[in-house]
């Protein structure tokens, strides 16, 4: 009973969003291409922009609703590469790099890697109070209004994107300049995790 | 980029190094534990040897902090500032690692063969706090922030094979993990509205920002009102759960309990402070106007964030003291009691003055000497006895009669009782609100001011639960004997000297914390 | 024309809402880290956002330390979660065990 329930209310709050999102295409953004009753094919970009985003999102939705942890993984593989192409859309090609290299390439290999020793230890579940899913719609209710209202309705400074340029020489440049104590502290913090990460995980020293 | 305005930056880079050989003794040190640790791999007196050394490099790193010139300036780009306010937490923080040092090496919880690594990945943590009370930029915040969190999670796992130990990790790294996320989503928003992630330039930002609300349309003001005050509570998640404030406190009392009790003791006295230190500068630089000639200031851009910290300070305070009621695990009372601490600190930073800042200061530094006290005796008693519950403590005073009557101080200070320094700091704490009562919609600085009297009898009752039990409760026939090295004692008699001298005479305390003031603005 | 700030911030907030959402309603630790990995994907593309917003590199160089640090995070947090699962394994393998004898 229980579960039926919140099953309904997962999948009417899915709808719920599906609705504002095509709300919000249909009121704001469709207007842009229909001037004066002529309609306009969007372009290919936006398209694709268009389906970039929707595939993150469901991605997103993936890994915070489903059941099975190996589809959750394959949600964040969706959502990490769809973010990784909106980069590229933003004129970051090297975040958009680096995002397939360090997040793609490690950390997901390395979630996918304490997925299948963990799974083969036995069931996952740590105790770890979580307040259900009620708890996670009334977040959901409580701070997603807040933050699209936000995003929507501040006027954020515009500037014309110039023309996509390659980005690498200028973030070296950037690093090496204005972030160089990140740049080292961020090597230091590497360190350190490292060695504590080994630590943690290693097997018992022999005493000798 | 220009190779011109490349060269002026890298000028600056270069130039700024003569203000960071402290952190630099810590970076190099912490590398040279780790090889140390190696060298003495199979020496005997290993434990007294590292420890030394990571004494001998706090000791360098002072040095060197005493040494360097004493102006305030941006470094690196703006990355980082040094002023006298810095300099005065860092101060604390060599104080805290030191005696942590102190304490491990004489404690038998860390194994002989891995307290090399916990010597150097402390001196890691203490790079980090530095770097906590000099940040002005947001990606430094952030960076320094996770510097101490990331290597916390795995020293509060350091016990071997210990359940305990682990999920008290797992449930801090996991809360770590969730807050320093919504901390950076509400960077990323201020950094969007202000247009810069330097904190030093936001107070002006913020003022251009409010003044073209009156051109914007209605909504749109509204709208970006709405997003700086989001992006500041999302900011203060990441701060609060430093500090373990309420609602951010979930982690602390499993966190305290898991961990290995010197660094239990090291985290309520260190991060926390760094996490005030960080507070103050984020809020006093960024958010409230420049304090005039009567040291008070308001806040920039009308976000009510005074109120916002006055009500968190009165549910941390109130929450943790009703919640250590009821423990009888020492490591978990003095978990809540230190959450409860957190919220009477909070109280000086919502008073938004330099006698609110200079309170938080004081009672800081205080705070780190009677709290690592309070701490270093439960560390006897468990090495003695094996377990940390107040049954423990029945006739502490005929088992050991130093350890207790040091701990009856500890306690007492804690509670803000006159004689001791606990007294003094919450003294000034209350004036600082005190100081605000009177102000045009200051009303409520004495309502937070009677929560705060009342939370302070409430902590009575469970201090003298434990004081009780030591003096006036006959020990249990087969009770253990406590034993304490004479390293110990010796520590304990400090600690509480310290308390009793400050209790009384206070002035160079606050000469030196009214000396350290000076905030670099930009 | 080109897509606008407040679609690219709209997502990063729904993004950001479903991270939340994960951390607060799952019990599964590992689903937990992936929920935080995509609370600082959703504040990584509104830095980058901004960025162009502001026609600067410096949410470029933000992002670029925000993905260092989340690596060395989930490093930090596996090893955690591999070493509970060790201490619990062992438990449960005195479980085996005893069911044998």
């Amino acid at each position: 009973m229980n579960r039926t329930f919140s099953k309904l209310a997962l999948w009417a709050f899915l709808a719920l969003l599906v609705a504002l999102f095509l709300g919000y295409f249909i009121t704001r953004v469709l207007p842009d291409y229909l001037p004066a009753g002529r309609a306009v094919p969007p372009r290919l970009g936006d398209l694709v922009f268009y389906a970039c985003a929707a595939a993150t999102v469901a991605g997103a939705a993936g890994v915070a609703f489903s059941r099975n942890i190996v589809w959750s993984c394959i949600g964040l593989l969706i959502a990490l590469l769809g973010t990784a192409a909106l980069y590229v859309f933003l004129s970051a090609d090297f975040l958009a790099v680096a995002q397939l290299l360090v997040y793609i390439g490690g950390v997901l290999v390395l979630i996918l890697f304490a997925v299948m020793l963990t799974n083969r230890i036995g069931e996952v579940n740590v105790s770890n109070q979580s307040l259900g899913l009620g708890g996670g719609l009334a977040v959901f209710a409580a701070v997603a209004p807040l933050l699209m209202l936000v995003a929507v309705l501040v006027p954020w400074p515009v500037r014309p994107p110039g023309p996509m340029a390659p980005t690498t020489a200028r973030i070296g440049d950037e690093f090496l300049s204005t972030w160089l104590l990140p740049f080292e502290v961020a090597s230091v913090v590497l360190l350190a995790t490292l060695v504590g990460a080994v630590v943690m995980a290693r097997k018992e020293l022999k005493a000798d | 980029m220009d190779p011109k305005n490349l060269q002026v930056l890298v000028d600056v880079n270069l130039k700024s190094v003569a203000w960071f050989y402290p952190e630099l003794w810590l970076i190099f040190g912490s590398m040279g534990v780790f090889i140390l640790d190696l060298v003495w791999r199979k020496n005997r007196g290993r434990v007294r040897l590292l420890a030394g050394a990571t004494l001998i490099v706090l000791a360098c790193s002072g040095a060197a902090l005493a040494m360097q010139p004493a102006d305030a300036v941006s470094l690196f780009n703006g990355m980082i500032a040094t002023d006298s306010f810095a300099n005065f937490w860092k101060w604390l923080f060599l104080a805290a690692a030191a005696l942590t040092v102190v304490i491990s090496s004489g404690s038998q919880e860390f194994a002989p063969e891995r307290i090399g690594e916990f010597f150097a990945l402390l001196l890691a943590i203490t790079l980090g706090m530095f770097l906590m009370a000099s940040a002005t930029n947001l990606l430094m915040i952030y960076m320094a922030i996770e510097l101490v969190s990331m290597v916390s999670y795995v020293l509060v796992g350091y016990r071997r094979a210990d359940r305990k130990a682990h999920e008290a990790a797992l449930k801090y790294v996991i809360y770590g993990g969730v807050a320093s996320g919504v901390m950076l989503f509400g960077m990323s928003y201020l950094y969007g509205l202000l247009g810069t992630a330097n904190v030093t330039e936001f107070a002006v930002k913020l003022a251009a920002l409010s003044q073209g609300f009156a051109g914007a349309a209605p909504g749109a003001a509204a709208a970006t009102k709405l997003a700086l005050v989001l992006a500041t509570v999302f900011v203060s998640a990441g701060i609060g759960y430093k500090v373990a404030a309420v609602p951010w406190h979930m982690w602390c009392p499993d966190v305290y309990e898991g961990a290995p009790t010197p660094f239990t003791a090291f985290l309520s006295v260190g991060p926390k402070a760094a996490g005030f230190a960080l507070a103050i500068r984020f809020f006093f630089g960024a958010f409230a106007g420049k304090m005039g000639a009567t040291g008070l200031a308001d806040s920039v851009a009308g976000i009510p964030w005074p109120a916002v910290v006055g009500v968190i300070s009165a549910v941390t305070m109130t929450l943790g003291n009703l919640v250590a009621v009821v423990q009888t695990n020492l490591k978990r009372l003095l978990a809540y009691s230190s959450i409860a601490h957190a919220g009477y600190m909070l109280m000086g930073l919502a008073a938004v003055s330099a006698t609110g800042m200079q309170s938080v200061m004081i009672y800081s530094a205080i705070y780190l000497v009677m709290n690592l006290g309070a701490f270093l005796v439960v560390i006897l008693v468990a090495q003695s006895t094996g377990s940390e519950s107040i049954f423990e403590y029945r006739g502490l005073a005929r088992r050991h009669p130093v350890a207790a009557v040091a701990f009856a101080i500890f306690l007492f200070s804690l509670t803000g009782l006159p004689p001791f320094a606990g007294f003094m700091g919450k003294m000034y704490l209350f004036y600082a609100l005190f100081e605000r009562i009177g102000i045009p919609g200051g009303g409520w600085y004495a309502t937070l001011a009677l929560i705060g009297a009342l939370n302070t009898a409430v902590s009575l009752y469970y201090y003298a639960r434990i004081i009780r039990a030591m003096f006036l409760d006959p020990p249990y026939e087969k009770a253990a004997p406590v034993e304490a090295s004479p390293g110990g004692q010796l520590l304990l008699g400090a600690f509480s000297a310290f308390i009793l001298v400050f209790g009384v005479w206070w002035n160079p305390i606050v000469n030196w914390s009214a000396r350290s003031l000076q905030i670099f603005r930009g | 024309m080109t897509i606008s700030a407040n679609w690219y911030l709209l997502l990063a907030a729904v993004l950001f809402c479903f991270g939340l959402v994960g951390v607060v309603s799952r019990r599964n630790i590992l689903v937990v880290f992936m929920c935080v990995e995509l609370m600082l994907n959703a504040a990584n593309l509104t830095f980058l956002t901004f960025a162009r917003q502001q026609g600067t590199m410096n949410g470029h160089a933000i992002a670029f330390f925000v993905i260092a640090v989340a690596a060395a995070e989930a490093a930090v947090g596996l090893a955690i979660v591999i070493a509970v699962f060790r201490t619990r394994g062992t438990l449960w393998m005195d479980e085996v065990s005893t069911l044998k004898n």
